[in-house]
């Protein structure tokens, strides 16, 4: 017994260390049972499965038909009524969640990506041996984009990209990766010193082999986190530019149905405002609750604080 | 000495990052003007002399350069949709962005440290819980949401009815008042969560260090602990947290609120300005942010000193 345990330790520390590092065993059940993390998790789950739904022609596909009267109230053929052309408000809110979830999982992916992989080499190549203009440039890279007002960078880029309909995401997961970067940076540097990275120098390892395969897994905990966070933050950020005419083109999201109610409301029609801003509302509070349970499993220490 | 020379070159560097960046996007790939100003049926001599006034037929870096030395001279150019003085133009709208936004941010981030400390104070109770829970909540959602419903809720007929719809005529203390109170409660609505969040977490993390649980030992009373360790502590990143955020709510904030509600500030302005390609106010805007962030950060270095001698 206590020889398997040296064994394993002794080999433990060449293995990636994520196996006994910062995603461990503990986490999945310190998740479980937090109680509001289990209720933003299910909110997620529940608007997931709905966007699957969409996207496997079963949910919502009538979102574009404008079969009904101008501004009808709810009733049993339109559940949330129409809107000015006469489109099923229920039927466009329940369509938009794939919008959503699109933007959300490209986005929150490519920024995370990009923040940890520019993070990491910022860090790993930041002082000793010596210092390198990586680190430097990476810096400087995230100072001068956390320098532009942001919204006017995602206009600018979403306009000199307009027509192409990805240029809000372009416009998003090149802003959103430096605080991933900023973190995954200051972690690297903390594991670099730590003794299984020294040893896996000492037995001369290939730095790119380290660093990739030993010392970024300890940072997925962080990763998980801001992806989350990234995800709400796009959900978000779409609604701004569509409603500034610089967002989602020839679909429908939540964004453009809430700009659409900015002049109906005025006269008295609020179908399409409740519907948008409560789908909106559900799944930014169920990731929101997500995120801040994945934070506090993954960090018990800071939590109990 | 040294770290100011320091500090210098790497002002001069995130200036140079941000102006370059921006002139990229906006400039060299923002939309082309020459067409909306001379009309149809334009000969190639005056299609050429209109590029020419614009500077299109210059090659990039003569541009880029021309931006520079336009910005360190504060020599702006004019406006290429209204032919304005960018100068007057930045005079005439940034008083009124601050006019909208600063009351809303300063009650705003009040407010949230306000409540940040309650939670702090009242670690693990209810209290604690539901402030915490709120602003998740109020993280959850929209900007536009909040707009819509509090200009349904407060100026139209459906709601209470009390303030203008939309717009800025503004000329004495009582228009300022019925045209500044919506956009302000949106702001402060918008970022109560966040900032409650920020100073609850800052609040909590100076509590938690040896020296309080020292003092907390030696019989010294909670208010006295909040009130001049924990709160005096956390000075810095407060400053440094309301200091980075003015240029930011300044300009990102105004953006959407003056568009929404068609007040005439500096956000609707750049806004505009990219939708138009007025590419002098652009890079005004763009370039003199960049300007104000590198000044705030000397400003916050010189605070750290003043305030914490380890970092001199």
């Amino acid at each position: 017994m206590i020889i398997q345990r040296v064994l394993e330790q002794s080999v433990g520390f060449l293995r990636s260390d994520h196996e006994r590092g910062t995603v461990r065993d503990g986490t999945w059940s310190r998740l479980k049972q937090d109680r509001t993390g289990i209720i933003g998790l299910f909110i997620v789950t529940v608007f997931f499965l709905i966007s699957l739904g969409v996207l496997l022609g079963f949910l919502g596909q009538g979102w574009s038909a404008a079969d009904g009267g101008r501004w009808e109230s709810a009733s049993s053929n339109h559940w949330m009524g129409t809107n000015l052309l006469g489109q099923d408000i229920f039927q466009r809110a329940i369509f938009s969640t794939r919008t959503a979830f699109e933007i959300g999982v490209i986005v929150s992916l490519l920024s995370t990506l990009l923040g940890a992989l520019l993070g990491a080499l910022a860090g790993w190549y930041n002082g000793k041996p010596r210092k390198t203009w990586i680190d430097g440039g990476v810096l400087w890279l995230t100072g001068v984009l956390d320098s532009i007002p942001f919204y006017l960078f995602v206009a600018a880029v979403a306009y000199a990209l307009q027509g192409w309909p990805w240029a809000m995401h372009v416009a998003m997961v090149a802003t959103f990766w430096t605080a991933t970067a900023r973190l995954v940076r200051a972690e690297v540097m903390r594991i670099r010193s730590r003794e299984f990275v020294l040893s896996a120098r000492t037995i001369g390892l290939p730095a790119p082999l380290i660093l990739f395969r030993h010392v970024l897994p300890n940072t997925l905990h962080i990763l998980f986190v801001q992806a989350t966070i990234a995800f709400v933050a796009a959900i978000k950020t779409e609604v701004i530019l569509s409603f500034l005419g610089l967002g989602v083109q020839d679909s429908v999201s939540w964004g453009l149905m809430l700009a659409e109610s900015t002049q109906e409301v005025l006269a008295g029609h609020f179908n399409n405002f409740l519907a948008a801003s409560l789908m909106l509302f559900l799944l930014l509070l169920g990731f929101n609750l997500l995120a801040d349970a994945l934070q506090d499993a993954f960090d018990p220490r800071q939590a109990a604080l | 000495m040294r770290s100011i020379v320091q500090q210098l070159i790497h002002g001069l560097l995130l200036i140079l990052g941000v102006t370059l960046i921006s002139f990229l996007l906006m400039v060299w790939f923002g939309p082309d003007q020459t067409y909306t100003l001379i009309g149809k049926n334009a000969t190639a001599a005056q299609i050429a002399e209109v590029r020419h006034q614009l500077g299109y037929d210059q090659p990039f870096v003569r541009r880029y350069v021309d931006y520079l030395t336009g910005l360190a001279t504060l020599d702006l150019g004019a406006s290429n949709s209204s032919g304005e003085q960018v100068t007057s133009i930045l005079k005439r709208t940034l008083p009124i962005s601050l006019a909208l936004m600063l009351p809303g941010f300063i009650i705003g981030n009040l407010l949230g440290m306000a409540l940040g400390l309650l939670a702090a104070f009242r670690r693990g109770t209810w209290s604690d819980r539901l402030i915490t829970g709120l602003s998740v909540t109020g993280m959850s959602i929209s900007f536009l949401i909040i707009i819509i419903a509090l200009q349904v809720l407060l100026s139209t007929p459906y709601g209470l009815n009390l303030f203008p719809v939309r717009g800025w005529q503004v000329d004495s203390i009582s228009s300022y008042l019925t045209y500044v109170t919506v956009p302000t409660l949106s702001l402060i609505l918008v970022t109560l969560g966040y900032n409650t969040r920020f100073y609850r977490a800052i609040f909590v993390e100076e509590s938690s260090r040896e020296h309080i649980v020292t003092a907390r030992a030696f019989g010294a009373s909670p208010a006295t602990l909040m009130w001049r360790h924990v709160l005096k502590n956390s000075l810095v990143p407060i400053t440094t947290r309301f200091m980075f955020s003015i240029p930011l709510v300044v300009i990102s904030g105004s953006l959407l609120i003056e568009t929404y509600f068609g007040i005439p500030g500096i956000g609707k302005v750049s806004f505009d300005a990219i939708t138009s390609g007025d590419q002098p106010v652009l890079k005004a805007v763009v370039g003199l942010t960049a300007v104000l962030f590198v000044l705030i950060q000397f400003v916050a270095d010189f605070i750290y000193r003043a305030v914490d001698p380890r970092i001199a």
